[in-house]
């Protein structure tokens, strides 16, 4: 391997010799390469694949322009601040999907699960229209809105329309289809009931001790105040409104009953109890400035007359601190 | 020291002075997000992590290319006995590459709020794909900068029939990089597709172009150093150069496992990549026989030390821990954690980072005329720096193991919940060899920038160690054995990895790959610093042979 000083090296021939070498594997690289992207491969391509109206082509666009990439893994790659996207789809449906993209900063409740269903397009999509089947096709959802549901997330809120989100969840279908060779590997122990699985006493649990206290209070008759709380935290209203001045996804609730508001039209309003009990039978009939339409779905198929006006007293009941 | 024979040598300085400050930034923002995997909500909203990512990743890139073309202007004109083609040029591509941070900087910001500046297709802010999060406007200005860098590294070149395998090597890696860099200027609709081509960039350039770029720039301040021959260092860099591209031209499959292309890639990303740690091996054994080459005793410490960490980190950084991953059997478990990031930061950093280090610590002092510059805070520098990165390495290899195991084993994906809590004792040391690795940072780039400025000491009063002990020269028996024992834990790792397949394991029992892992990393980074601290001592007891007569003569003087 070393050439002294004197002898022949004969340089330029073992230079060719390896540009020949090299240029035989790049041949191979570009075959393999050409074997990997033909059609009657079978791999599943974004242009195929529709999510209610939404392509998946623009869903890969959105995913590239909030560079999700930089805090998840996708097939893998990316950074690793939070779970791999691949197979996300699959395993928690699109209206669990539905429910958490626009309040990324909190995990969606059961109620806001429900609600997403009660869109036809996406029942469609997820092939049940029941909450109860729903969480049974999909444990992964059913396991979230246990363990989590209503819960702070490790995830900021991010100001995703709502075209956007059902690009998003095309662009997720699609992942989801990926023939990705086995990856990642199917877990062969329920990680939950492993003696292995809570590494740090009290993690875990302190989710489940919240969710017991959820359901010994419901049993209780209470106020009608209380009654709205406890709805407006169990159909995830509070996923995307604070209780407080604080704008998360919509504008906060402290404060804003009587207060007189800009609409985007440049009307004004008084948030007053007709007002409040419109905007969540229909809530794009008379959008704040500044608030976009189609972000807040409809309660109308979820919640009674008593149970908005509960709601409603409850909004009425927050001082803006 | 060889006086500075071209002026235009002296552009190289410019360069190296971005690098620093670069440099200092990229700490900064990689400490930012140590403290966010500990504290999830912090900045949560006015900073998100993945923009303070793509600063510290993109960041990384640059100013290890900043390196890269200050070490090239610096040797270019030593390389072809002229000055540089065009130093106008240079001038511009220096305001180019200010102009293309500063812009890159601000437009990364804007995935906060999605907006990506779609136009005809192709997203012309920022592009959201890992490592090439530069958006269209500034993928353009970097092509643009690169063809300035060939033009001028070409044009100051001999003829082609005078080329040494120096040039060769030089040439060949100045103009891949232009052409690898293209393949990341489009939009791809097809996930897999896209991705195909993104490692097209990022592979090709670090195993691929960086690489050879790596080599014939060691060869060469490894003759300018230890007046090592230049044409065994050739024939070095020519075998160096073959085996990269034998083993890394189809080794970029091993990224190719699991993102929608076929299985077959397994196969023949295993079988090459497997054999990407051989160059490395052999530029780690050039580097003992160069060094070793004339006896002298070291001018600059500093700069042969980042040299020397370089070539080790090289190595342990991208030969063994990238070995360890390379397997479609072990890569299906490590890849997509944090076991994948202690691979990164040893190798990017130590390899390439390194380098621009050592030839910064070794071509400033030459361009600033300064011919005995104190090097003791060069030295604790280079400690500071060269430990705190394998404390780094340490903590993101003990929590990407544990992140297997509940991630993948267990199948636990609340991050919040369940994975961050099991990984906190790794993430909570990220930040304190973080902490160790900023102060290095600080005082490196406080030292190089000063360099000259300061009254040198008197003496290095440091002790001269005996040539004895610790201190006797180092064998090429004695390197093997280091070498050797590298590679034992480095296969304790990867058994560690392939472990997760066993039965037990996957039962919910994690000893086995604890155990394993838990001897396998500090064991390997140990031997790793435990060789750097053998091989600079010995080298460092070279003074002592010309120290010793000179203290004789001074007590005979006495006793007369």
């Amino acid at each position: 391997m070393s050439c002294a000083p004197g002898q022949p090296c004969a340089e330029g021939m073992k230079r060719r010799r390896a540009m020949a070498v090299l240029g035989v594997m790049a041949i191979l690289f570009v075959a393999l390469s050409v074997a990997s992207f033909i059609d009657s491969r079978g791999q599943v391509v974004p242009s195929d694949v529709k999510y209610a109206n939404f392509d998946a082509v623009e869903g890969k666009r959105v995913f590239q322009s909030y560079n999700c990439m930089g805090c998840h893994t996708i097939v893998g790659n990316g950074g690793y601040f939070g779970p791999d996207l691949t197979k996300l789809y699959g395993k928690v449906g699109p209206a669990w999907l539905e429910a958490f993209l626009p309040s990324a900063g909190s995990w969606p409740t059961k109620g806001a699960v429900k609600l997403q269903l009660q869109n036809e397009a996406v029942a469609a999509d997820a092939g049940v229209a029941d909450i109860e089947a729903y969480l049974e096709k999909y444990p992964a959802a059913n396991e979230r809105i246990a363990r989590r549901g209503g819960h702070a997330t490790a995830m900021p809120n991010l100001p995703l329309t709502r075209s956007e989100v059902g690009r998003l969840i095309a662009f997720l279908k699609y992942t989801s289809e990926m023939n990705t060779e086995g990856w990642p590997p199917t877990p062969k122990v329920d990680g939950l009931t492993s003696p292995y699985a809570k590494p740090v006493p009290g993690a875990a649990q302190a989710a489940v001790s919240v969710t017991k206290e959820a359901v010994a209070a419901s049993a209780k008759p209470v106020s009608t105040i209380a009654q709205g709380k406890m709805l407006a935290e169990e159909n995830g209203c509070t996923a995307c409104h604070a209780t407080d001045r604080e704008r998360l996804v919509g504008p906060g609730w402290g404060g804003i009953y009587g207060a007189e508001v800009q609409l985007a039209d440049g009307s004004t309003v008084k948030r007053d109890d007709a007002y409040l009990t419109q905007s969540i039978l229909d809530p794009d009939a008379r959008v704040v400035a500044g608030f976009e339409p189609g972000v807040m779905p409809s309660f109308a198929e979820m919640l009674d007359v008593d149970q908005v006006a509960a709601i409603v007293a409850y909004i009425r009941s927050l001082e803006g601190k | 020291m060889i006086p500075i024979e071209y002026e235009t040598q002296r552009l190289g300085l410019r360069f190296f002075l971005v690098m620093l400050v670069l440099f200092f930034f990229q700490t900064v923002f990689g400490l930012m997000l140590a403290t966010q995997h500990v504290d999830p909500t912090l900045l949560a909203g006015i900073l998100n992590f993945n923009v303070i990512r793509s600063q510290h990743t993109n960041l990384a890139v640059l100013w290890v290319l900043s390196g890269f073309i200050g070490t090239i202007l610096f040797v270019g004109p030593l390389l072809s006995k002229r000055e540089l083609a065009a130093p106008w040029l240079i001038k511009f591509l220096f305001y180019a590459l200010i102009a293309v941070v500063i812009w890159n900087v601000i437009t990364q910001v804007l995935a906060q709020q999605g907006i990506a500046g779609w136009w005809m297709g192709q997203p012309l802010l920022q592009e959201g794909l890992e490592y090439l999060e530069a958006g269209r406007i500034a993928d353009v200005v970097i092509l643009i900068g690169f063809g300035i860098l060939c033009y001028v590294v070409l044009r100051t070149f001999p003829p082609r029939s005078q080329w040494n395998e120096i040039h060769w090597g030089l040439g060949l890696g100045v103009v891949a990089l232009t052409a690898v860099w293209i393949f990341g200027m489009f939009f791809v609709e097809r996930l897999d597709l896209s991705e195909y081509f993104r490692w097209y960039v990022v592979h090709y350039w670090v195993e691929g172009v960086w690489e050879v770029i790596h080599i014939s720039l060691v060869g060469f301040l490894l003759v300018l150093m230890f007046k090592a021959d230049v044409k065994s260092v050739g024939y070095a860099v020519f075998w160096g150069v073959s085996l990269v591209w034998l083993s890394g031209l189809l080794g970029n499959a091993h990224h190719y496992f699991w993102i929608g292309t076929p299985e077959f890639w397994q196969f023949w990303g295993a079988l090459f990549s497997a054999l990407e740690p051989v160059p490395l091996i052999f530029c780690f054994w050039h580097i003992y026989l160069d060094a070793h080459q004339d006896g002298k005793p070291l001018e600059n410490t500093p700069a042969f030390s980042f040299l020397l960490g370089s070539v080790v980190l090289e190595q342990v950084g991208a030969g063994i821990l990238g070995f360890t991953m390379t397997f479609a059997l072990t890569n299906v478990w490590s890849h997509g954690t944090w076991v994948t990031v202690s691979h990164a930061h040893l190798a990017l950093f130590g390899t390439f980072g390194m380098l621009g280090i050592a030839a910064a610590y070794y071509a400033i002092p030459l361009m600033r005329g300064v011919s005995n510059f104190d090097q003791r805070l060069g030295k604790l520098v280079f400690w500071l720096v060269f430990t705190g990165m394998l404390g780094l390495g340490f903590a993101f290899a003990i929590g990407g193991t544990v992140q297997v195991f509940v991630y993948r084993t267990l199948g636990l994906d609340w991050f919040g919940g369940d994975v961050a809590p099991a990984m906190h004792f790794a993430k909570v040391m990220v930040p304190v060899f973080g902490i160790v690795f900023a102060i290095g940072v600080l005082l490196l780039v406080y030292d190089l920038l000063t360099l000259g400025w300061r009254v040198p000491a008197e003496h290095d009063s440091a002790e001269i160690p005996a040539p004895s002990g610790w201190g006797r020269r180092l064998s090429s028996w004695e390197t093997g054995l280091w070498l050797l024992a590298m590679w034992f834990f480095g296969g304790l790792i990867t058994l560690g990895l392939l472990s997760f397949n066993l039965a037990s394991v996957q039962q919910g029992n994690p000893t086995l790959p604890y155990v394993l892992g838990g001897i396998g990393y500090p064991g390997l980074l140990l031997t790793t610093l435990l060789f750097v601290w053998r091989f600079l001592r010995s080298l460092d007891a070279r003074r002592y042979v010309r120290a010793e007569p000179l203290a004789a003569a001074s007590s005979l003087a006495g006793a007369a």
